[in-house]
């Protein structure tokens, strides 16, 4: 069992450009719509969000789901017309409140003046997230310096380990990895409210880190493959290379997808899209680099000459 | 052979050691995980000079002053650093309402002088050695290797630390005297030049007062007492010649047993007290105590499902050297989490994560070099030769591609926040440890199993199923 990944190189491409350029055309209709390109969450523009349970021990406390028009009279008596509210839980009884950045002060009245409504809850199972503007503009820089510095490390050490071009070629399956990762959330954003926070960026860069490997064992064997059968033509090295890689590509990526799957269905509440941006990246990841990455070197390879013999007779086995 | 037998020896004695470390050393847990507050506080520059930024000093100077408020809350272990140019990081374990520390942390420290009452000169002599004494057994406590077993102990001696603190505040009446009357302080050697004690400034009114209050007390053998958020720091003795018209000038110097670092550590605490600069609390996480137990149960189940998947899959998959990559798997989850405690790692949620995808590229090297070994077998070599040629032509797969995932840990090491340096740090730590055990564990392990077992040699489709030897 033997395929060609060159002879449809056309396909695998386009592919890969109509998922780029439908990617780049979400976030620019997010840009138009929500100001940024991927839904940005309260750890990049500020803001306070109160997470609490009510306190189920209390009798006769959680027969009612919450109501959450009571709690958004609450909001506005409070000046806080524009938090949004959302109800959690298999039976409702978890509150999360999102405002603008509240202090100590601010936070302790609205609290109060939500439990008078709803209800005790239980401060054991609060959480408070409150960030500064400052703070969030910061971590957003800090967060793409570290992509852009990462991006230029593998490249250094790829033209070290490789050739320029291999290095080149490997970053723009990364880059392609990372957009389309970036696309499928900006309309996870539009169509369900999902947030980018700082461990989306986190995410992101594991991208990098992770699908970049397969991209290299594959051009590890391009490598030893050309060094060997300096003969044969750069499309029949490629396409063996991809074929004799292939069980481990799978085999990699699916054991890695496992506990991912795990955290995605089962984790606690915080990971979950975390999981979900991995299990994304890393399955592009593993596409671009059997498909996208392996072909563009061919077929640059062909373009420029770089093999003493092409051989004009497909690949056949 | 011989190399085998010393590699399983030096990796029992690894996995003992880890073994050991791990029973010795809890692991420590991040907020996220058991619960807290971690407020981020931003020193802002004075509404007087908004373009003078704080210098490193004066960050340290609200820090100490931080330092003293967090230290009365009664929260045990709590940490106060300065991270970036202008910012302090506050850690409240177990703190479930911030609302109160923030209030709290954030008011202006209060520096005042007090004036000791009449007749408590023997009760504050006896007061000021029980305070003593209790400092010293909490430092002891505080130094304890093991502060979670100690951690009633300390909050107890705390306890009554507080109280001997506020039993000598009670010995002292309000002279009017506070951090606003002041204009400097700084440490001085002192005119032996063998110690060194604080000089201080007042301004006009506060010179006034502290001539009136240093003429109150001259030569009576008590003290003022100089009060940092109501603790007593410093109670110097007026001597009996300024009984006539006090100490005038408004400048004063405070000498004690100091040296350069205690004096110091005093005139920044005065200073500080007065709180030259406005601090805002510019970020708060807050997880309830049992919400963080929560999350670690959850996120632990799934990790161990994803991970006992991969381990029978890997069995499955590739037979008897999957059962040796489940073997080496274990060794690496047993030397990555010694190596977490050794360095002493935060485990936090992203941590956890971090350590997950780890266990992935340990796999991937395994994969790696049982894939190698099947094409060797499929080409004919023999069962020992394919095995060490499996690993020897892997092995450069191997290295670039943890190389490039340790590269993007770095960037995230160097320029990432904290959140995001628990992932990259546990992440980069597990590729290290995945290199070594894919290298020694299951490569000795491999050898030892085809070398010492005549049985296995002959049947190489333990290896490789569907292998038809030309």
């Amino acid at each position: 069992m033997k395929f060609s990944v060159t002879k449809k190189q056309g396909l695998w491409w386009v592919i890969s450009g109509t998922a780029m350029v439908a990617s780049i055309a979400t976030m620019i209709f997010s840009w138009t719509s929500l100001n940024a390109p991927i839904r940005p969450g309260l750890d990049f523009v500020g803001g306070t969000r109160i997470q609490i349970a009510r306190d189920c021990s209390v009798a006769g406390n959680c027969d009612q789901p919450i109501d959450p028009a009571e709690v958004r009279e609450v909001l506005e008596a409070q000046g806080l017309g524009s938090g949004t509210i959302q109800l959690l839980g298999d039976d409702q009884q978890i509150l999360s409140v999102r405002t603008e950045n509240l202090n100590g002060d601010r936070r302790s009245e609205l609290l109060s003046s939500i439990s008078e409504v709803i209800g005790t809850f239980d401060r054991q199972t609060a959480q408070i997230d409150s960030v500064g503007p400052t703070i969030g503009e910061e971590l957003f820089v800090s967060g793409i310096l570290a992509l852009l510095v990462a991006f230029f490390g593998i490249i250094v050490y790829l033209s070290i380990r490789f050739q320029f071009d291999y290095a080149l070629f490997a970053i723009a399956a990364l880059f392609h990895d990372v957009l389309v990762t970036a696309g499928v959330f900006s309309l996870l954003g539009l169509t369900i409210g999902v947030e980018a926070d700082s461990l989306f960026l986190v995410a992101l860069l594991t991208i990098v880190g992770f699908s970049v490997n397969d991209t290299v064992v594959i051009y590890d064997r391009i490598r030893e493959n050309l060094a060997a059968n300096p003969e044969k033509s750069i499309n029949e090295v490629v396409d063996s290379a991809v074929n004799q890689t292939l069980g481990r590509s799978i085999n990699t990526t699916l054991t890695t997808l496992l506990p991912l799957l795990g955290i995605f269905f089962f984790g606690g509440q915080t990971l979950k899209f975390f999981a979900l941006a991995l299990i994304v990246g890393f399955t592009l990841g593993a596409y671009s680099s059997i498909f996208v990455a392996s072909t563009l070197l061919a077929w640059w390879r062909n373009r420029t000459g770089r093999k003493s013999i092409i051989s004009d007779l497909p690949a056949s086995e | 052979m011989q190399k085998q037998r010393a590699y399983i020896i030096l990796i029992l004695a690894l996995v003992a050691a880890a073994i050991a470390i791990l029973t010795t050393i809890p692991p420590q847990l991040g907020l996220d995980l058991r619960g807290g507050a971690q407020l981020t506080i931003q020193v802002n520059p004075t509404q007087e000079q908004p373009d003078v930024k704080p210098t490193i000093e004066d960050v340290e100077a609200v820090q100490r002053v931080l330092e003293n408020r967090i230290n009365e809350f009664g929260v045990s272990e709590t940490t106060v650093q300065t991270i970036g140019e202008d910012k302090i990081l506050i850690q409240l374990p177990g703190e479930s309402q911030p609302e109160e520390a923030e209030r709290r942390l954030k008011g202006t420290a209060k520096l005042e002088f007090k004036q000791q009452k009449q007749g408590t000169e023997g009760e504050f002599r006896a007061e000021s050695q029980v305070r003593q004494q209790r400092e010293l057994e909490l430092a002891i406590l505080n130094q304890g290797e093991l502060k979670s077993e100690n951690q009633a102990k300390i909050a107890a001696a705390q306890a009554s630390l507080q109280q001997s603190i506020q039993a000598i505040a009670n010995l002292f009446e309000s002279a009017g005297l506070t951090g606003t009357n002041l204009t400097d302080a700084r440490p001085q050697p002192d005119a032996t030049g063998n110690r060194w004690e604080v000089a201080i400034n007042f301004d006009d009114a506060g010179g006034k007062r502290f001539a009136e209050l240093t003429k109150n007390l001259a030569g009576t053998g008590r003290s003022i007492g100089i009060f940092l958020d109501d603790e007593l720091i410093s109670s110097p003795v007026v001597g009996p010649e300024f009984a006539g018209t006090g100490i005038t000038g408004g400048r004063a110097v405070i000498t004690g047993n100091f040296d350069l670092e205690g004096a110091n550590d005093l005139a920044i605490q005065i200073k500080g007290g007065s709180l030259p600069f406005p601090v805002a609390v510019v970020e708060n996480r807050t997880v309830g105590a049992t919400l963080g137990q929560d999350s670690i149960r959850r996120s632990i189940i799934a990790g161990s499902v994803g991970l006992v998947l991969v381990l029978i899959f890997m069995v499955l998959y590739y037979r008897l050297p999957g059962v040796i990559a489940d073997v080496a798997l274990v060794v690496y989850g047993l030397l990555t989490m010694a190596c977490y405690a050794l360095v002493g790692v935060t485990l936090t949620l992203p941590g956890i994560a971090g350590f997950i995808l780890s266990i992935g590229m340990a796999v991937d090297a395994n994969v790696l070099i049982f894939e190698r070994t099947r094409e060797e077998l499929r080409a004919g070599k023999t069962l020992y030769r394919s095995v060490e040629s499996g690993f020897f032509r892997a092995f450069s797969s191997i290295l670039d591609s943890n190389v490039t995932t340790a590269i993007a840990c770095l960037a995230l090491l160097w320029l990432g926040s904290g959140l995001v340096k628990g992932f990259a740090i546990t992440l980069l730590i597990g590729v290290g440890v995945s290199m070594f055990t894919a290298i020694t564990c299951s490569r000795t392990l491999m050898l030892l199993v085809v070398l010492s077992n005549p049985k296995v040699r002959q049947k190489p489709e333990l290896f490789c199923p569907n292998l038809n030897i030309q």
